[in-house]
């Protein structure tokens, strides 16, 4: 995927930046925009998130304004929605009472930065996970943090197909359908990973039973929520968002490799599960089955180890020479050795 | 016939000087990268010492589960000519629940399974390891 990068520094203002302010203008129904300053914000490992601070001279966003623009990164992954589509992601979820910027604007022309784009506001707090999950300054507040995060999830999936907004989304045919797209990638790894296979035999011989699909946000975790002082203010990075299983994002949250530093704590490295069921239930009216998200549990690992490999990919395959991505990876025996943990608590005892 | 000092003595002082002395220096946002880079010699450092030791051992242990290993008849795609590669083999074997009628065959794969992962960790994230209680399987850490 060939891309033509932003320019990195906020001097000056180049012939991209003269294209952007067009674009808000229009878009906005100003009379006229100015860019003061144009920012790329670190996070962000397959989209590239830029600041736009402008000022705005009349319409629906008169007076000075910060914003988030989102757009490709120069090398993606598969699974990875366009940022249009993920743009009507953003808009329905942010019209189910989710926690999520408001959707501003989207360009679909490449004739103005070169790639897809879309705007939104640039929301208070940080996203970064081990402030979230080891500042003591934030322990008495983790147990409602992870309640608001189920009820936020109950939120999200009263979408339900279908919908005619987000009718590009694939249907969804059940975890079967995923173990064979991770069978696929496996088949033309050039590695063989006999721990994600014994972990895929044992998901499609364990298959829970099938509950109406909902919109799933599918990296719901730690590091994908701003936290501004004690408060949630909104759910960020809808690129891999499709139809799923209720209890999908749920293993997601609690994957070993979304603790940051706190192991103990299933949900996020947050809390325990409790705090989360509690919201979610409170919120959807729906009981959950701890089997049945111990098997989503164990999908997030796997799928987590895929995506890593598929990070490395970046490098080894799509030229990428960025250390971060290519090292990724290695992190995909993390994930064997979890799996490991979760399906054979016999060995945990006899190796550690 | 190689000159001293080793090179794996001196990329461990080339870490040193990276974190200790370099890394304080670059800006707050280039310092993770300065981490990486300590991670990516950590790694190398490890790999270095272990040599190829561990994976012959893994390759014999799972030669001798097979007894006498043929090609396999419905091998993994990626395999492609290497099919013969007991890991192959024992990945197809395992998607195909091979083992999963005899109870000891079953438990002789998954103790493959752990000391691959163990070994494989013990040079790539030993601290991981250790952080996830699996302290004497940390023998080589640094």
């Amino acid at each position: 995927m060939a891309v033509t990068a932003l320019p990195r520094s906020e001097a000056g203002l180049g012939d991209r930046q003269r294209a952007l302010a067009d674009f808000l203008k229009t878009a906005s129904g100003a009379d006229a925009v100015e860019i003061s300053r144009l920012e790329l914000l670190s996070g962000g490992a397959i989209q590239e998130n830029w600041g736009v601070d402008a000022s705005f001279d009349g319409g629906q966003l008169r007076g000075q304004q910060r914003l988030v623009l989102r757009t490709d990164a120069t090398t993606g992954v598969p699974s990875s929605l366009g940022r249009v589509e993920e743009f009507a992601v953003l808009k329905a979820a942010f019209a189910a009472g989710v926690s999520v910027p408001e959707p501003l604007f989207a360009c679909a022309d490449k004739a103005v930065l070169g790639k897809p784009f879309f705007v939104m506001p640039r929301v208070a707090g940080s996203a970064a996970g081990r402030p979230i999950t080891l500042d003591p300054a934030l322990e008495p507040a983790r147990p409602a943090l992870v309640e608001r995060l189920g009820r936020e999830l109950a939120r999200l999936q009263t979408i339900r197909p279908p919908r005619a907004d987000l009718a590009f989304l694939p249907p969804y045919d059940g975890p079967l359908g995923q173990i064979a797209e991770f069978r696929a990638y496996l088949d033309l790894h050039p590695n063989p990973r006999p721990v994600l296979e014994w972990a895929l035999r044992w998901a499609a011989t364990h298959l829970p039973d099938p509950l109406p699909p909902v919109l799933c946000h599918r990296d719901f975790r730690t590091g994908n929520y701003l936290v501004d002082g004690l408060r949630l203010t909104a759910i960020l990075d809808w690129e891999f968002a499709g139809w799923g299983d209720p209890d999908e994002d749920i293993g997601w949250l609690c994957c070993k490799g979304w603790r940051f530093g706190r192991l103990d704590r299933e949900a996020g490295g947050i809390a325990e599960h409790a705090p989360l069921y509690r919201g979610y239930e409170a919120e959807s009216g729906r009981t959950l089955d701890p089997a049945r998200v111990r098997f989503w549990e164990i999908i997030a690992n796997i799928r987590w180890a895929i995506i890593a490999l598929q990070q490395s990919d970046r490098y080894l395959l799509g030229g990428a020479r960025s250390l971060s991505t290519a090292i990724t990876g290695r992190r995909a025996t993390e994930c064997e050795l979890e799996l490991l943990m979760l399906l054979d608590p016999a060995g945990v005892a006899a190796h550690a | 016939m190689r000159d001293l000092p080793r090179s794996l003595d001196l990329l461990a002082l080339a870490r040193e000087l990276l974190l200790d002395e370099l890394a304080p220096l670059l800006p707050p946002e280039r310092r993770r990268d300065a981490h990486l880079i300590a991670t990516v010699m950590a790694i190398m450092g490890r790999e270095a010492s272990s040599g190829e030791e561990w994976q012959d051992e893994v390759k014999q242990v799972v030669m001798a589960f097979y007894g006498e290993i043929g090609p396999h008849p419905n091998p993994l795609p990626a395999c492609g000519e290497d099919e013969e590669h007991v890991l192959c083999r024992f990945a197809a074997d395992l998607r195909n629940g091979a083992f999963e009628t005899s109870p000891s065959r079953a438990a002789a794969a998954r103790a493959i399974l752990w000391r691959l992962t163990i070994e494989k960790l013990r040079e790539g994230n030993p601290q991981f390891l250790a952080t996830n209680g699996f302290r004497k399987a940390d023998r080589q850490s640094t």
